[in-house]
């Protein structure tokens, strides 16, 4: 038995030995290879990313990358690029990234500083802040107010980081995605859900009965959403955000925004005057 | 408890989650039938290389085949959504990821029943045919392996059905299998109790159904003569 | 290959922390399990032995109906589908005190019990018809028939098969992680995400489910020398170490 392991052991190490080498390639080289845009995206936010009524994978996210992004690699590559969709969560986003499964994470990631250190961000497409999901009428009504409930909360991600350090007496439970934490919260396992104010309209939207959910509490976080890649990849970074400037500039973004978050939109979300100005100025001149 | 939500969702349950035709590349048969077919390839390979009279070759076998068995399907499946891309440098189809991952861990378990399943061919049968003067590998072929197969067919039916039960552990990694199917479904409308209760009977019926034909094979085979 | 390579990740800052919950929860999940099993699996593999039609029936419906579902779906009907279904003050409980834990605690137990029964009824079919007679013959009722002579026998004939399952609970209790459990490989995608260091935290995990294996393996092997019986032949499954 004992030397089985041992050679088991070899040959684990062997294994392991061989990433170390290999030749590293730009994205867009592999793009250019592959005719493909892999994107890491979510199911179960709306209306970001997600699978709705006739089973089809869509949301805001997606458009934007499909509308917004791809055009400007069609140019620069000069040919046809697919786009391919991967599922994504806050705990294997950035691996499937570091591992090459992934070009683009497109979905709802806050960019942070310590994030940063591990992936670069594209600009800013959509700021927003963490509050609560509870049921109408709960006595929850905001950040103070929680001490000692049970809230639950995305797995990896920053509103369940932050929900730790700050109020430490909740009782927080981590759930592998945000279905899942919904669901806890709509069979009553949980009192509140945290996560970012827009996710939770959209969940509530698009709940069985939207009614008997509210979204509670002042802003307790700053939340900006960019799309993440690989760290040290200008050239593709550039095209990310070359992609999103354009859309900005000429109104396509906001007409995408509209789709989905418009008066008639799948959630109504209007966007502040703020939030429109600070699009507009990450647009930097040509 | 409202079943409206299976019959609303029954063709993307059964025939994308099930089978795998639609939008989303999945499906249980598409990865469990290819997967169970070259897991056997692989495992009869093993098999054999565990049986071989090089040491270094069989003692090779023994590893891979304790090294998949003392580790969790999920964790083989987790190194190799990681490593095959971080390999390639290019990114795989979940499919992809799933089967390998699927073919490299059963091959472990096949490996066994092939090498059971030869072992069981009587030792006189091996003489016989080195006394008619055949080759090794010619005596595994014409003599040993038809025999051995009749042995091992219950038990590679057995370990089909395992395999068919275990494809729902590639939903965790976004491979839309019919378990998959069923949680897209549910987080949506919110109806684990109905939604569950569905794929728990599909599994229930094929798993069920193939163990019996598994028996009927068993019966078959238990020579009245030995 | 853009990855870079950082084994000090694995003692440095809070990973060996997460990876020591991960084992103690593992193996809390998988020792628990593990004894609703036995007790599922002694009890309906006897009674399927029984010479008594509806226990016969009883047992044998519980274990088709759990062992050709996979645990996966086990678990989300024990997480999602039961909960709701307990009376409030015993939910509320739960809540406070690991529904998740409970949920997979039972998926697991409830499964391998339904394996575990055909395990102890393969062995106690082993055991030749005389023993029951004699023991019926001595006036010895079913009950003690089976508690005093064929179940110590059969137990120590079903070792090599019952450590398989065993090996298989253990691997299964990964599974758990689906339903927000903190075990051993719920942890390895904790230190990913928190390190982005997948490699070195899935060698990790690996290499500890290896020793957890390999230390049953030997355990067995130590139980099986101990209690075999001279004179009865083991039944050797397939190439077991």
């Amino acid at each position: 038995m004992k030397q089985f392991f041992f050679l088991g052991w070899i040959v684990v190490c062997g294994i392991l030995a061989v990433p170390i080498s290999g030749p590293a390639q730009t994205t867009l080289e592999k793009i250019d290879k592959s005719g493909v845009l892999v994107i890491g995206t979510r199911t179960g936010s709306p209306p970001f990313a997600y699978v709705n009524k006739n089973n089809e994978w869509v949301g805001f996210c997606i458009d934007l990358v499909e509308k917004g992004i791809l055009p400007v690699l069609h140019q620069k590559l000069n040919k046809n690029i697919k786009v391919e969709k991967k599922e994504s969560a806050p705990q294997t986003r950035i691996p499937l990234l570091t591992s090459n499964a992934v070009d683009l994470i497109a979905e709802t990631m806050t960019d942070t500083q310590s994030r940063r250190e591990q992936v670069d961000f594209s600009l800013t497409y959509f700021a927003t802040g963490a509050q609560f999901l509870v049921k109408k009428g709960s006595p929850i009504k905001n950040i103070q107010t929680i001490a000692g409930k049970r809230v639950a909360a995305q797995q990896g991600s920053t509103n369940a980081k932050l929900i730790r350090e700050r109020v430490p007496s909740a009782k927080l439970l981590e759930f592998p995605d945000q279905p899942a934490a919904f669901q806890a919260l709509a069979q009553g396992q949980v009192q509140a859900y945290t996560n970012d104010g827009i996710q939770l309209a959209g969940l509530r939207a698009k709940a069985p009965r939207p009614d008997d959910y509210a979204v509670v509490g002042e802003f307790f976080s700053y939340e900006p959403y960019g799309m993440a890649m690989r760290k040290n990849d200008s050239d593709f970074r550039q095209a990310v955000n070359v992609g999103l400037m354009n859309a900005i500039s000429s109104g396509l973004y906001f007409e995408i925004y509209d789709k989905w978050f418009g008066a008639k939109g799948e959630v109504p979300y209007p966007m502040t005057a703020e939030i429109k100005r600070f699009l507009q100025m990450q647009v930097v001149p040509k | 408890m409202d079943f409206r939500v299976v019959f609303q969702n029954f063709s993307f349950l059964m025939l994308q989650g099930f089978v795998g035709f639609g939008g989303f590349a999945g499906g249980t048969l598409r990865l469990a039938l290819p997967a169970i077919a070259l897991g056997f390839v692989l495992g009869t390979a093993i098999g054999l290389a565990r049986l071989a009279r090089a040491r270094w070759l069989s003692l090779a076998a023994g590893v891979y085949v304790e090294f998949f068995r003392g580790v969790p399907l999920v964790m083989v499946i987790f190194w190799f959504w990681f490593i095959i891309p971080a390999l390639l440098g290019t990114s795989l189809p979940e499919y992809m990821v799933a089967l390998t991952a699927f073919v490299v861990f059963e091959a472990a378990y096949l490996a066994e029943i092939v090498r059971s399943g030869i072992q069981a061919v009587p030792r006189g049968q091996v003489e016989a045919a080195t006394a008619t003067g055949l080759k090794r590998a010619q005596m595994m072929r014409h003599v040993v392996l038809p025999q051995a197969l009749r042995h091992m067919i219950p038990a590679l039916v057995t370990q089909f059905i395992v395999l068919l039960k275990d494809t729902s552990l590639a939903s965790i990694i976004g491979y839309v299998d019919l378990t998959k199917a069923a949680q897209i479904v549910n987080n949506r409308e919110i109806r684990p109790f109905e939604l569950y209760l569905f794929i728990a009977v599909i599994y229930w019926l094929c798993s069920y159904g193939m163990s019996r034909y598994a028996r009927y094979w068993e019966h078959r085979l238990t020579p009245s003569h030995s | 290959m853009n990855y870079r390579f950082d084994w000090s990740v694995l003692w440095s800052g809070q990973t060996g922390a997460l990876l020591l919950q991960g084992i103690e929860t593992t193996l809390e999940l998988s020792l628990i399990g593990w004894l609703i099993a036995v007790v599922l699996g002694v009890v309906s593999g006897a009674l399927r032995t029984l010479p008594i039609p509806p226990l016969r029936w009883l047992a044998a419906g519980y274990v088709e109906f759990f062992r050709n579902v996979p645990l996966l779906v086990w678990m989300f009907v024990w997480y999602f589908a039961v909960p709701p279904l307990l009376p409030q003050a015993f939910q509320d409980f739960l809540l406070d005190h690991g529904v998740e834990f409970w949920a997979g605690v039972f998926a697991l137990g409830v499964y391998h019990g339904a394996r575990f029964a055909e395990v102890i009824r393969s062995g106690i079919s082993a055991i030749p018809r005389t023993q029951f007679e004699a023991a019926a013959s001595t006036g010895l009722t079913i009950a003690q028939t089976y508690r005093l002579v064929i179940l110590p026998v059969a137990l120590r004939l079903i070792v090599p098969p019952a450590t398989n399952e065993t090996l298989a609970l253990l691997k299964n209790s990964s599974i758990a992680l689906t339903i927000g459990v903190a075990e051993l490989t719920f942890q390895v995608r904790q230190i990913e995400t928190y390190t982005a260091k997948a490699f070195e935290a899935l060698v990790a995990g690996t290499i500890i489910y290896l020793i957890l294996c390999l230390a049953i393996s030997a355990l067995s092997a130590q139980i099986e020398r101990r209690v075999a019986i001279p004179g009865m032949i083991t039944k050797r499954t397939m190439g077991e170490a």
